[in-house]
């Protein structure tokens, strides 16, 4: 009996000891999970930059509460396979505080239910598909999945209203890419544009990686398009620009933040003028904290800083945010993140301010920005 | 619109056919499909911009220098992979092509990293861009000519060297029999070796005329391209020179009018559908010579 109340004595001492020991656990990891190689390595390579840029301004003002933070890289390839592979990895790191990926929003939708259901807290600075926040909840009906970027519905929808009211587009032809991203932005776009009155003169769909469009740009011109709208990303857009071109198609292309890329104009050449694109960031309409770091990047880099790095570098700085205020649990995070919930507790970071709603979608605007004379700039007219 | 289909095919067409006499002549010599032969391809796409861009040279001699280093490239590659494997199962020497088109591939991604590049239009004739014919709606471009004509010239001068030189004369001599060739005096890894060089060049060249019309390169470009070609080599006849090149056009022809008329969405499944189809119904492949049992 004696020998019993003192095992319990032993244990309660221990619990008291894990419950009062500091939050602060020897490390601090924020996981990077991004397609490293493959394909699709230059957007893994947008993220990683933002990330890297925002960790070693940390750790330079001496780290989270003295501890320096390390950034863990998981390379998914942005293959779904790849990603529901890598997640539980992530996810067995005690060390790793939060997610910021993933990229590519298949992949991010295959990684999901891991997060979910082991209570990983992650933030996408990329993916847009509209079903993922159908799956971000737990049983409880916590959100663990959030998102720095709007959704593609929104880009479809507003993007039609910008091609018909501001730029005065009649015939679209459109080009998907064969994923989630391209087919739920397209799907929006064509929506909308039955209300608003424009005419879909063909659709056509690609796969990622291709090269040769001359064909199905070969049929669409037969419809005569005024318009072509790209729903993909830049390394293909930018061939489609080009090829069409060469086709004496002479159009005005538009798009979304898929297509916002410097390489987008590099690949594109003379084609890449006159394409319009919506965008989460803009240099030019960044607020004034931002453009000391815009300049950095930039010089560091040696290219303009694109939308993914800016919105992973806001990423990584919630979860820093979250942590210096809450400690290292990962409920604990999550929980923080989730009160982000309203423009008076908004995160205020390079994109603006940003705040998630109650199931972690961001309420963040557009901007449009367009290719003149082979350089990005503020479009003209913006639509609000 | 039909011509223009096939104006955009001939152009694929041909550029693939250069790709696959490269893996032809490899697999009538010694009997190896050469995966990594797509990666020479890149290597030769690559090769030509840092010429330009880093060395400065002119577009021409840019090329050459190019396929030089990419004809060293195939001789070592066959050197170091393949030589050691001469005697080894066939089965073993196909694994470890398919390694050595991962390991170029990665090379080239640490070397160059990642990203697309476009090619460097400065160092390109002004011309290539510009229209050489216009006919109602069909459109034809300097740039899509100057394929067509580097692609038929080196498919002549290969025939011509297969055909009338007399390494060409040991090159198919060694398809025929390798023992008996050795036995006759030919020096069997010398003419490998320029079995390699040949090939590579003629990748090189192909890569270098797909970047500039796409204006775009990127390490992993090697391995569809690669595929593709190898498709067109098995629907031409695997191990016939000719073969490969009807084979490569007709692939190209194919893949255009499939995405023009049936649906973007399937054109590699109609290149594949085409290929399967030869398979089923002529297994030689076009011109490909039925193999008769030894036994």
């Amino acid at each position: 009996m004696r020998a019993k109340n003192w095992t319990k004595a032993v244990l309660a001492a221990c619990l008291l000891v894990l419950v009062c020991s500091p939050a602060w656990a020897q490390k601090i990891k924020i996981a990077v999970a991004a397609p490293l190689t493959g394909p699709a390595a230059s957007y893994g390579e947008n993220i990683k930059s933002g990330v890297e840029t925002k960790v070693e301004e940390i750790n330079a003002a001496g780290g989270i509460n003295g501890v320096m933070v390390e950034v863990a890289y998981f390379d998914e390839l942005c293959e779904p396979r790849e990603a529901a592979v890598v997640a539980p990895r992530i996810v067995g790191d005690k060390d790793i505080v939060g997610v910021v990926g993933h990229v590519c929003s298949s992949a991010h939708l295959a990684a999901l239910p891991t997060y979910v259901r082991m209570g990983m807290p992650v933030i996408s600075p990329t993916a847009t598909n509209v079903t993922i926040s159908q799956q971000n909840k737990d049983n409880q009906g916590r959100v663990w999945s959030f998102r720095n970027v709007y959704l593609d519905d929104y880009q479809g929808y507003f993007l039609a209203h910008y091609v018909k009211e501001i730029l005065g587009l009649e015939r679209i032809a459109v080009f998907y890419e064969n994923n989630d991203y391209g087919i739920g932005l397209k799907n929006a776009f064509v929506a909308e544009a039955k209300n608003v009155g424009l005419a879909i003169v063909g659709e056509e769909g690609y796969v990622k990686g291709a090269t040769d469009f001359a064909p199905q740009l070969t049929r669409l011109r037969g419809g005569n398009p005024d318009g072509l709208f790209i729903s993909g990303y830049y390394n293909e857009g930018a061939l489609i620009a080009a090829q069409a071109e060469n086709l004496g198609m002479n159009v005005a292309k538009f798009g979304a933040d898929g297509l916002d890329n410097v390489d987008y104009i590099n690949l594109g050449g003379a084609a890449a003028n006159n394409t319009y694109m919506t965008v989460p960031f803009l240099a030019e309409a960044a607020p004034e904290q931002a453009q000391d770091f815009i300049k950095k990047f930039e010089e560091k880099y040696q290219r303009d800083l694109d939308w993914m790095s800016a919105n992973a570098y806001d990423a990584a700085g919630k979860f820093a945010a979250a942590v210096a205020a809450v400690g290292t649990d990962r409920t604990a995070i999550r929980d923080y993140l989730a009160g982000i919930n309203s423009m008076e507790n908004a995160y205020i970071g390079i994109t603006g301010a940003t705040y998630f709603s109650e199931i972690g979608d961001p309420e963040k605007s557009a901007f449009v920005k367009m290719v003149k004379d082979g350089a990005f700039t503020a479009a003209p007219k913006q639509m609000q | 619109m039909l011509e223009q289909q096939l104006i955009n095919g001939l152009t694929l067409g041909l550029i693939y056919a250069l790709i696959a006499v490269g893996y032809t002549m490899v697999y009538g010599v010694i009997q190896l499909i050469n995966f990594a032969h797509g990666e020479i391809y890149m290597l030769g796409a690559f090769f030509c911009v840092t010429f330009i861009t880093a060395a400065g040279l002119p577009f021409y001699a840019a090329i050459l220098m190019a396929i030089l280093c990419c004809m060293l490239c195939g001789i070592l590659l066959d050197i170091i992979a393949y030589r050691p494997l001469r005697k080894a199962p066939r089965l073993a020497a196909l694994i470890t092509a398919i390694g050595m088109s991962i390991f170029l591939q990665n090379v080239a991604l640490i070397i160059w990293g990642s990203r697309s590049r476009p090619f460097p239009q400065s160092a390109l004739p002004p011309f290539f861009r510009e229209k050489a014919l216009v006919i109602g709606d069909v459109s034809l471009t300097w740039l899509q000519l100057f394929i067509f004509a580097v692609a038929i010239i080196m498919m002549i001068g290969l025939y011509l060297t297969i055909n009338k030189t007399r390494i060409g004369t040991a090159m198919r001599a060694l398809a025929q029999n390798k023992t008996a060739a050795s036995l006759m005096g030919i020096n069997v890894n010398y003419v490998i070796s320029f079995t390699f060089a040949l090939g590579s060049a003629m990748g090189a060249v192909a890569g270098i005329l797909v970047s500039v019309y796409y204006n775009t390169l990127y390490p992993t470009m090697g391995y569809t391209a690669g595929v593709k070609a190898f498709a067109a080599a098995v629907l031409g006849g695997i191990g016939s020179v000719p073969g490969a090149m009807v084979g490569g056009v007709v692939l190209g022809v194919a893949e255009a009018l499939g995405a023009g008329y049936v649906s973007s969405l399937y054109r590699d499944g109609v290149a594949y559908a085409v290929m399967i189809a030869v398979i089923i119904f002529r297994p030689s492949g076009i011109l490909g010579r039925s193999v008769v049992d030894k036994a």
